[in-house]
């Protein structure tokens, strides 16, 4: 499969202005961006304000890393599980600006990753995970119990 | 200048959300909320203002009665200050694509984490997928309605629990559908957060658990009892997690008490495909078009005491025909013949005739009456028979 023919760049900037150069076939990773190349709105630096530097450096770093050839299907599957090994802040960084720029792949894994996260945990345990107050009353409470014994025998 | 700001804020609020109810962790936003205004307006607005507003405040109407208390006094400092972005913060659709993600437990268990969440989890389209995905080979219709029946006598003894309190809200609702009045929140918020008694999820772990038995038709019933070999007899089941079998119960046959098996499996199951109860005899309509070969099954009981079960069978040449398919008339007979080949050629039960043209029920009491008729259409129906065919030639 040939690569992109133009070597063009784009170039982005994120929330706290920094600035990123890509390739085009990096870029257009992302749908969000794929339209504006297409479009022919991407000559100048994008502005991304929903996007700080830190987050788009990782999305720019996985765009880069599945557009790379030499990189086998293991790497790649190595790759995206270490690559979201990250605290809840970053994470959801992550997925905000995933969802924003449309790299389906990555907004996929992330979503995965937070719904893994969830699973087999019981509703005290997913609080403590997500910081989460407990909002119920005691009858409430006594209800839910009640509902998840099923689930936790 | 307070009013106008109030205004925007008011009027875009409905814009972005005109149909839906805000969702309650909205207050945690940036945005500001409702409830804030209304806070407000509690304290500074003239009565004029609030008048003027009370016609755009009707739509808001069906979403002010499932406030919750939380956003009756809630600050909007409040995410400002901690400045951390937590999962509920997360845009709408992220959230729901996360939750469609959960297996049936893990969403139980994300329905018990807080209310705001509790209210995204309770959702009947996220546990509509899971009903169909693990019950819809063997709830049907007949299950339905059971369900309902169970609701039914549920909320009856609830209203005549609440039915006093209810009333009067209800009253107070109607003559005051704009006031700023404060619903007594004892009871709404006692109730706010139950499951509402005909959602999917409460049916799903109403089966899941237990609570319910439900209709169903059970193939082989009895652990491969040789007397019901290749039938599929009615029967109450109800699901057992622990060893994801069914118990069930046979309704009496005759002076037989009460039959129970236990650890039926999924694959001995289905739900009854057609609505006839185990007593009624089911009104043959296919019978101008059975062919030799084609797929039957017929209801068949040793008396009419009994229930029926339905009895697989296939449709078989007349005697007078060879079974040469250029000269084969038997579709155009007055006579259907029924072949039951699970039994030895000689045996009373091989082979059964009816009336083509008036077949209601048939037989006596030596050889038990015949009753209705249905065609076997579907490819899974009959292959699912020939997987229980029995490793033995019956008697």
């Amino acid at each position: 499969m040939s690569s992109s023919k133009s070597n063009k760049i784009v170039k982005l900037e994120s929330s706290d202005n920094k600035t990123f150069e890509v390739e085009e076939a990096v870029a257009v990773q992302s749908e969000t961006l794929k339209n504006m190349v297409d479009d022919g709105c991407a000559n100048d630096t994008i502005p991304l304000p929903n996007v700080n530097g830190k987050i788009l450096e990782m999305v720019l770093g996985w765009c880069k890393k599945h557009v790379d050839e030499t990189v086998t299907g293991d790497e790649l599957n190595k790759y995206e599980a270490d690559f979201l090994d990250l605290d809840q802040a970053d994470l959801y960084g992550l997925l905000m600006a995933a969802n924003f720029l449309n790299v389906k792949g990555l907004l996929d894994r992330v979503l995965q990753r937070v719904a893994d996260m969830i699973k087999g945990k019981k509703p005290e345990e997913i609080r403590r995970i997500f910081n989460i107050k407990n909002d119920f009353t005691p009858e409430e409470e006594e209800e839910i119990r009640l509902e998840n014994a099923w689930a936790f025998d | 200048m307070l009013l106008y700001f109030l205004i925007t804020c008011f009027s875009f609020i409905l814009f972005i959300k005109p149909l839906k109810p805000l969702p309650p962790w909205a207050n945690e936003m940036r945005l500001l909320s409702l409830w804030f205004w209304k806070d407000l307006s509690f304290f500074s607005i003239p009565e004029l203002i609030k008048n003027s507003l009370s016609s755009s405040y009707l739509s808001l109407l069906p979403f002010k009665m499932s406030l919750i208390k939380k956003s009756l006094s809630s600050k909007v400092e409040n995410f400002e200050e901690t400045g951390e972005m937590s999962v509920l913060d997360l845009p709408e659709l992220a959230l729901e694509c996360i939750l469609e993600r959960l297996p049936p437990a893990a969403l139980c268990s994300t329905a018990g984490v807080c209310s705001s969440l509790r209210e995204r989890c309770k959702s009947d389209h996220l546990w509509e997928k899971h009903m169909n995905q693990k019950w819809d080979r063997i709830i049907g219709p007949a299950a339905y309605r059971e369900w309902q029946n169970y609701l039914a006598l549920k909320t009856d003894s609830n209203y005549v629990k609440h039915g006093k309190q209810k009333g009067l809200m209800r009253l107070l609702a109607l003559t005051w559908p704009f006031s700023w009045f404060k619903p007594k929140v004892d009871d709404t918020s006692r109730r706010r957060n139950s499951l509402p008694v005909d959602s999917i999820m409460s049916w799903y772990l109403a089966l899941e658990t237990g609570k319910v038995w439900f209709p169903a038709q059970v193939y082989n019933r009895e652990n491969g009892h040789v007397g019901f070999m290749l039938s599929c007899y009615d029967a109450e089941v109800s699901y057992d997690s622990r060893t994801d079998t069914f118990q069930a119960r046979y309704p009496p046959h005759g002076r037989r008490p009460i039959a129970i098996e236990n650890g039926v499996p999924w694959e001995r199951l289905r739900a009854p495909p057609v609505d006839t109860p185990p007593h009624d005899l089911h009104i043959s309509d296919c019978l101008s078009e059975l062919r030799p070969g084609d797929h039957i099954e017929i209801q068949w009981r040793r008396n009419k005491e009994f229930p029926y079960g339905w009895w697989y069978g296939i449709v078989g040449h007349m005697e007078s025909c060879d079974g040469n398919e250029n000269y084969c008339r038997c579709h155009d007979s007055d006579t259907v013949v029924l072949e039951f080949n699970q039994y030895t050629p000689g045996s009373q039960w091989r082979r059964a005739t009816v009336d083509r043209k008036d077949h209601r029920e048939e037989g006596n009491e030596a050889d038990g009456f015949y009753g209705g008729i249905r065609k076997l259409k579907d490819e899974v129906e009959i292959s699912t028979w020939k997987r229980l065919w029995p490793t033995e030639v019956l008697e």
